[in-house]
């Protein structure tokens, strides 16, 4: 079906219909005017989502670009200081800790969520009783609003009287402290953070399954293959597309993720789990700092989107062979 | 702990695979229900433990029943959860109406239109997208300001639409793609114009596509806290997200209570996705990423 759709769309671009409505031999015999009706029509169909796209989206992100050499806040927008707010900031410790903290809640966000929803995906592809309440039932934590289930993370494990730490006591590991301690803080995240993002790779990764041949494994067999060698020879190279898309999308997620740190930890203890944009909405929203707030979320931005862009063209590669 | 127990699960099921030849079916069949079976209790605890704690008595009760729906009566009664419910709801359907009215044409322009420009329109989406919310979220605060809609439930609508038109679109173009353009030309000989061949053949086809977008879009709205929290200020425009929030805060050691709060909010996606799910599809994003 991809392959049919690319031919489309090469059919497509070499009639050369589009909003810009050049060329169209064949629609020739189409009266000129019909060429150009469907460019008005196709213009009409974009316009709301251009109108909604340059308000919401546009204007805020250079509206935001101009406030970062500012010294504005929230009502006054302040005189221009040049890349004060950016030198600022890369020189503050805190962001720094930041940017180490976004990291690691990245790559254990993408890569834990990756493997767990991939082993999830693949269990459940075989014949297993019950497996398809098994797949809904697996989507829940990605379901549930963050809110909730941060409530009831934190009442599973925020004070000594929680049941985790109970339950650590019990089996004679001392009072763990999980959301107290910054290193068990950050792992504490970390874990939430997959929990509530495997279905999503599970759901994904599953898409990706469903479209590999079962033939193929019988072939496999038939030559002999262990189960291992059908697994690293034939599925993973059939699903690499989507499992880079799927690392792009999630790494976006979690970069960008607020709600699911800052409702479990509000950024602490002392820092440790305050990542950049929960640092950001602070600098904006707590110490009125429009200014260094903006900054902050520039270099991630752009680190963001080199990031983006390398894994964009690993898609491509994969494409090609 | 949720890791060590997939882990071990992937062992089981290699070692299953191997096993399998002798005896095809049953055993295999039931050891992967096994391991299933632990994963998905241990993965359902903190889900589980919502439910629970908002059916227990909660402090200060007189009740010496084990389960109680007291709680239930309680929040309604005590708190502006009914309120929050409905600001809730209403924000989330309209968010998910204009978003799926701006997309299904917009997707169609995307999936039909191949020049430099709609593909430029396409990567502008991506970028938007990719952005944090922080950013736009202080411009949007400052503008608002000035037009009265902080504080307001068609602001924080108008930026729901906006952060999830994006992903929207993408869905519909990826559903499109999938509808073959021959189905189109027959309706064009026929002499439909292009708005009719898209109503009456494309959207016609494309109700799973709708769904999907629907669902995702009812999502993103449903469950945001950010734009929420930054918005929303006086108690009876509070959605449940920030009213759940505010009411923890206030009544931390009352579980009970706090539960009950947080199993209204879940059950309207829960609903939604156990009689849905089967027309949910996040293929279509990764799809309509890559081919672009």
């Amino acid at each position: 079906m991809a392959t049919s759709t690319v031919t489309n769309r090469i059919e497509k671009a070499r009639k050369g219909v589009g909003v810009s409505g050049q060329g169209a031999p064949d629609q020739g015999r189409r009266k000129k005017k019909g060429i150009s009706a469907r460019a008005w029509t196709l213009l009409a169909f974009a316009f709301p989502s251009l109108f909604l796209l340059v308000l919401l989206n546009l204007y805020p992100v250079i509206y935001a670009g101009i406030q970062s050499v500012r010294d504005g806040d929230l009502i006054d927008p302040g005189n221009f200081v040049g890349l004060k707010n950016y030198t600022d900031v890369l020189t503050q410790p805190s962001f720094w800790a930041a940017t180490r903290f976004t990291i690691i809640f990245t790559i254990v966000g993408v890569f834990g969520s990756w493997l767990i929803g991939l082993v999830l995906a693949l269990l459940l592809r075989t014949k297993v009783p019950a497996g398809g309440l098994f797949k809904v039932l697996l989507l829940l934590p990605w379901v549930v609003p963050v809110v909730v289930s941060a409530t009831s993370w934190n009442w599973l494990v925020a004070t000594p009287q929680s049941p985790l730490p109970m339950l650590a006591n019990a089996l004679g590991l001392g009072n763990v402290l999980f959301l107290a301690d910054p290193v068990l803080a950050q792992v504490t995240v970390c874990v939430f953070k997959v929990w509530v993002s495997f279905p999503f790779m599970m759901m994904m990764m599953a898409s990706a399954l469903a479209a590999v041949d079962v033939n193929v494994y019988e072939a496999a067999k038939m030559d002999g293959a262990t189960n291992w060698q059908s697994f690293s020879h034939i599925t993973m190279p059939m699903i690499s597309r989507s499992t880079y898309i799927s690392w792009i999308l999630m790494t976006i997620f979690c970069v960008n993720d607020f709600p699911t740190i800052f409702l479990l930890t509000g950024g602490g203890p002392v820092d440790a789990t305050t990542s950049l944009v929960v640092l950001s909405y602070r600098t904006v929203f707590q110490n009125f700092q429009t200014g260094p707030g903006v900054a902050i979320a520039f270099v991630m931005t752009l680190v963001l989107v080199i990031v983006s862009v390398v894994l964009y063209r690993q898609i491509r590669k994969v494409n090609i062979e | 702990m949720s890791t060590l127990t997939v882990g071990h699960s992937l062992a089981t099921v290699a070692s299953t695979e191997k096993t399998k030849k002798p005896d095809p079916g049953a055993r295999g069949q039931w050891l992967r229900f096994v391991v299933a079976l632990v994963v998905t209790v241990i993965v359902l605890v903190p889900i589980a433990a919502v439910v629970i704690l908002s059916l227990q008595p909660s402090l200060g009760s007189t009740t010496t029943a084990p389960i109680t729906l007291e709680n239930f009566g309680a929040i309604f009664t005590t708190t502006n959860v009914a309120q929050w419910m409905a600001n809730s709801l209403g924000v989330t359907l309209v968010t998910v109406a204009i978003s799926v009215i701006v997309a299904a044409p917009a997707g169609y322009v995307l999936s039909r239109a191949r020049n430099k420009l709609v593909s430029g329109y396409s990567l502008v989406l991506f970028v938007v997208q990719s952005l944090p919310v922080v950013t736009a979220v202080i411009p949007l605060f400052i503008l608002f300001a000035q037009i009265q809609l902080v504080d307001s439930l068609v602001g924080v609508t108008i930026i729901y639409v906006g952060s999830t038109m994006s992903v929207a679109i993408w869905m519909m173009a990826a559903y499109y793609d999938s509808i073959p353009i021959t189905l189109e030309e027959a309706a064009w000989m026929d002499g439909c114009s292009v708005f009719g061949s898209f109503t009456r053949v494309v959207l016609r086809n494309s109700l799973p596509g709708v769904l999907s977008t629907a669902i995702f879009s009812f999502l993103l709205a449903w469950n945001d806290y950010l734009i929420a929290v930054v918005f929303l200020r006086s108690n009876e425009n509070f959605t449940l997200q920030i009213g759940l929030q505010s009411f923890f805060q206030q009544n931390a050691t009352n579980w009970g209570l706090v539960m009950a709060v947080a199993v209204v909010m879940m059950l309207p996606p829960v609903i939604l996705f156990a009689f849905l799910n089967k027309h949910f599809s996040v293929g279509g994003i990764g799809g309509s990423l890559a081919g672009r």
